[in-house]
């Protein structure tokens, strides 16, 4: 062994081990690079489909995805914008940079998310006819332990929900982990958005008693989990509404978007 | 050829780096909540163990003492990036699942431990074969835990529903404490009981007797 | 003394070679409730004292009545209360049983008292067999003696399960804390947690529908009522006191864990407790202080978006658990702190944590149980520093 503890022979095995080493790396990050980027599109396309309803088993997700146009959308103006690139843009980078973010006032924060970004991509389903089906928003707000994003689709009248689905969450498995559960989210589809402008739609305490009038803007909170319904709550309140999509929501209906 | 066996098996149940050694732990926590995560996390660290011990084997004679631990992480490292970008290429979904535990496979005191304690002093092929051995063993304890974690924390195997739960109008409550981490502290220790009821040779010595501080009354 | 000499007569078949030998910790466990154990102590270190281990655990049991009969007399009230106001019915064995010998008035005493009764016996029935059969199992296997210890662990499990958990949870509950809580370490006196908590932390975790949350502390089906606690941690001290008086929370008439609710009840046996030094009073000091401490810390800091901040002590000391568990769980012999000093850092840091669990935490409003799973994993450190510096002590004193 004491051959190999001269300072020469270190120096050449870790220099060479380190050439070896960051060559395999370096390799394998590059061929695989495509395919990893393709599966991330994938498994956004799939959630994106997911929460409208449309995934389909054993049709390609790419192919059902080609009915989608995903536009972006100046959430300041409340219009449409091609200032930014859809194929590049980020959004969770996006709302994290002070030049394409602001910064919520506590307030304003209900979804205590600290900063919205001043872009979103909005994906857009379209009939053969050209006219607009179905809408989809990305969402994400602040849960119990974690922060929820998800998908929320809405119908071409804006107001009624097709569906809403998290793609990522940390809640406690079994209580606030129920957001995945598919007979939870079974109760979303028909819900209305708004009532007299306002966003009104929300969870509540218990099962809805489908009699109330109110009965159209409430959904069943999740049992034992009021911290992530009041989460999943605030954040439907926050996004559809004034600080969210409202401003191009109602800019989509008078044809000004 | 019954040597080549020994390498193999003995890591499995008579010297189990999880039961035995306690080492590795902290991923049998982090990655037993379902079965179908549970394997390929035990696929990754059978073949970093074993190609990390070949690699390591096949230079030992060449590395110098006074680096030889950095030398080793380095292969590691290197093995468990190509693994990680192997799994984010061609099992996306299960990679989102393992997040940062592919990752850690690095910091897993198995790689390390048989890379030191093994692979520095024999030749690669039964280096390679120990590395195989030692990531069986993980995998069954993994396995195990990753069994009664998933069947009685979701009622499913494999991601197949087998007790149908209450919440989708089965008969069965689902066990929330199998789904965090502290349960498979619990699981592996009552493993290691059952193993060591079976191979008595694994239980300590005990550390002190109390001595008997009583004794019967002879008859007033 | 026919009784004795029956015992006598068997007991040849359960000692080495006899045709009952395994069964001998059963025997001993029956004939030790009868009469003072057959054996003496020999060793040097030698307290005289009509008091041992069984008559500190059976005391235990009895003072825990006060608390077990007004839990199962609320657990009707607040059933009652609840089913004249709605109309609901109880159905099944119990509904027939309520019908043959009492009824639904909640101004009766016989009536609610024979409601909570039908709901609590079944727990604390299946709490004793099951938990009894894994006593009895590792005392046959292990060789040690079944002890009384068991008799405490099962009324204090009970008492602390809602009105509506399931029989089966009960029973899960009860074998994961005498196995895992107690006979894994070594059976009573190694258990370094108290085994009744362990095996309602278990069942907290496992299943949080049947243990926390609204719907579980009424034994009215689909009947949600909050309990003041979280009342208090959801809206604040305004609308409990909409709910409840101070004096409801004292004596006992709000909803809650069955043998937890009543302050009086509890501090009736508590005092028991303390008069025959079975509880350590340091602890329960160090637990009410700790609390008193950190709860007026809390009012005078306040908070906009918390409103438990406000809560203030004496509210904290008659809601939710926290005088059961300071009373009889933190006081627990074999879990607290041994030594003076190790008892009052012990309870202090319970008391401590409890407030900080209930305020601070969003998803649990109850702390006691973790608090004091919290303390007895730090009750050894604790010791072992006091014993660490008595020696210093008198090590300097020496030189």
């Amino acid at each position: 062994m004491s051959s190999n503890d001269g300072i020469k022979k270190t120096l050449i095995v870790a220099f060479s081990l380190c050439i070896v080493c960051s060559v395999v790396v370096s390799t394998a990050a590059v061929v695989l690079k495509p395919v990893q980027e393709v599966n991330k599109t994938l498994d956004r396309k799939r959630n994106i489909l997911a929460a409208a309803g449309m995934l389909e088993q054993g049709v390609s997700v790419e192919t059902q995805f080609e009915q989608v146009e995903s536009r972006i959308v100046d959430l300041r103006t409340g219009k449409f914008t091609d200032e930014v690139d859809p194929k590049t843009f980020d959004a969770r980078k996006a709302a994290k940079d002070p030049s394409m973010s602001e910064t919520l006032s506590a307030e304003a924060d209900i979804a205590k998310i600290k900063r919205r970004g001043d872009y979103a991509e909005v994906y857009l389903v379209s009939s053969a006819s050209g006219d607009l089906e179905k809408i989809i928003l990305p969402v994400h707000g602040y849960g119990l332990w974690s922060t929820l994003y998800g998908y929320m689709a809405l119908e071409s009248d804006l107001n009624t929900v097709i569906g809403l689905g998290f793609a990522e969450h940390g809640e406690t498995p079994g209580l606030g982990g129920e957001v995945d559960n598919p007979s939870w989210k079974a109760k979303w589809p028909g819900k209305k958005v708004y009532k007299d402008g306002e966003v009104e739609l929300g969870l509540i305490k218990g099962t809805v008693d489908p009699s109330s009038a109110n009965a159209a803007w409430q959904v069943d909170g999740l049992s034992g989990a009021t911290l992530t319904s009041n989460g999943v709550s605030n954040l439907v309140q926050f996004w559809l509404g004034e600080q969210g999509y409202q401003p191009f929501i109602e800019n989509l209906k008078a044809g000004e978007a | 050829m019954s040597e080549v066996k020994e390498t193999l098996t003995q890591p499995i149940l008579r010297n189990n780096p999880i039961a035995l050694q306690i080492l590795g732990i902290c991923s049998a926590l982090a990655v037993t909540t379902s079965l179908q995560v549970t394997v390929v996390m035990c696929i990754a660290l059978t073949s970093v163990t074993a190609f990390s011990n070949l690699f390591i084997s096949i230079i030992r004679k060449h590395i110098p003492g006074s680096i030889r631990i950095i030398v080793q992480m380095t292969v590691i490292a290197s093995l468990v990036i190509v693994v990680d970008q192997v799994l984010k290429a061609y099992a996306y979904e299960i990679s989102k699942q393992l997040s940062v535990f592919v990752g850690l496979i690095i910091t897993n005191c198995i790689v390390m431990g048989r890379a030191e304690a093994y692979a520095m002093k024999n030749p690669p092929i039964p280096s390679f074969l120990d590395g195989i051995g030692n990531g069986l063993g993980y995998s069954v304890v993994l396995l195990v835990v990753g069994f009664f974690r998933e069947l009685f924390g979701a009622g499913k195997l494999f991601g197949y529903q087998v007790l149908p739960v209450v919440t989708e109008g089965g008969w069965y409550n689902p066990n929330g404490l199998m789904l965090l981490a502290p349960s498979a502290f619990f699981l592996i220790g009552l493993f290691i009981w059952a193993l060591r009821s079976w191979d008595k040779s694994q239980v300590e010595a005990p550390d002190y007797k109390i001595a008997k501080h009583t004794a019967v009354e002879e008859a007033a | 003394m026919g009784l004795r000499k029956i015992l006598d007569n068997m007991e040849h078949h359960f000692h080495e070679g006899g045709r009952y030998q395994k069964w001998y910790a059963l025997f001993e466990a029956v004939d030790t409730i009868f009469y003072s154990p057959g054996s003496v102590t020999k060793s040097s270190a030698h307290v005289r004292d009509g008091v041992d281990l069984k008559r500190i655990m059976i005391t235990v049991w009895f003072c825990s009545f006060p608390a077990m009969f007004y839990g199962m007399y609320n657990l009707g009230f607040q059933a009652n209360d609840v089913i004249a106001a709605t109309g609901a019915e109880v159905g099944g064995w119990r509904g027939s049983l309520i019908a043959a010998f009492g009824g639904y008035d909640p101004a009766s005493i016989w009536d609610c008292f024979w409601f909570g009764a039908l709901y609590f016996l079944p727990i604390y029935f299946v709490t004793f067999v099951v938990g009894g059969f894994w006593e009895v199992l590792f005392a046959m296997k292990r060789g040690h003696e079944v002890n009384e210890g068991f008799f405490v662990t099962s009324i204090l499990f009970a008492l602390t399960c809602p009105p509506d958990i399931p029989l089966w949870q009960v029973a899960l509950g009860i074998s994961f804390g005498v196995v895992i809580g107690k006979e894994v370490f070594g059976g009573t006196g190694k258990n370094f947690l108290n085994p009744a908590l362990t095996g309602r932390a278990f069942l907290y975790f496992a299943y949080p529908a049947s243990m926390s949350g609204d719907a579980v502390w009424t034994a009215v089906d689909g009947y949600t009522g909050a309990t003041p606690l979280s009342v208090a941690a959801a809206q604040g001290m305004t609308a409990v006191q909409e709910q409840w008086t101070w004096m409801d929370a004292f004596l006992g008439s709000i909803p809650g864990s069955i043998g937890e609710t009543s302050t009086l009840a509890i501090l009736m046996g508590g005092a028991v407790l303390l008069l025959m030094r079975i509880a350590a009073w340091r602890i329960v000091a160090g637990v009410f202080l700790g609390m008193v401490a950190l709860s007026t810390l809390l009012n005078f800091a306040g908070s906009d978006s918390n409103p438990a901040f406000a809560m203030p002590w004496y509210w904290h000391l008659v809601t939710g658990g926290f005088a059961f568990g300071m009373m009889f769980m933190a006081t627990d012999p074999v879990s607290a702190a041994m030594t003076n000093g190790g008892k009052w850092a012990f309870g202090i840091l319970i008391g401590v944590m409890t407030v900080l669990i209930r305020v601070m935490n969003p998803a649990f409003p109850e702390g006691i149980m973790l608090a004091i799973l919290f303390g007895n994993i730090f009750a050894p450190l604790m010791d072992h520093f006091v014993v660490q510096a008595n020696i210093k002590r008198r090590l300097a004193r020496v030189q």
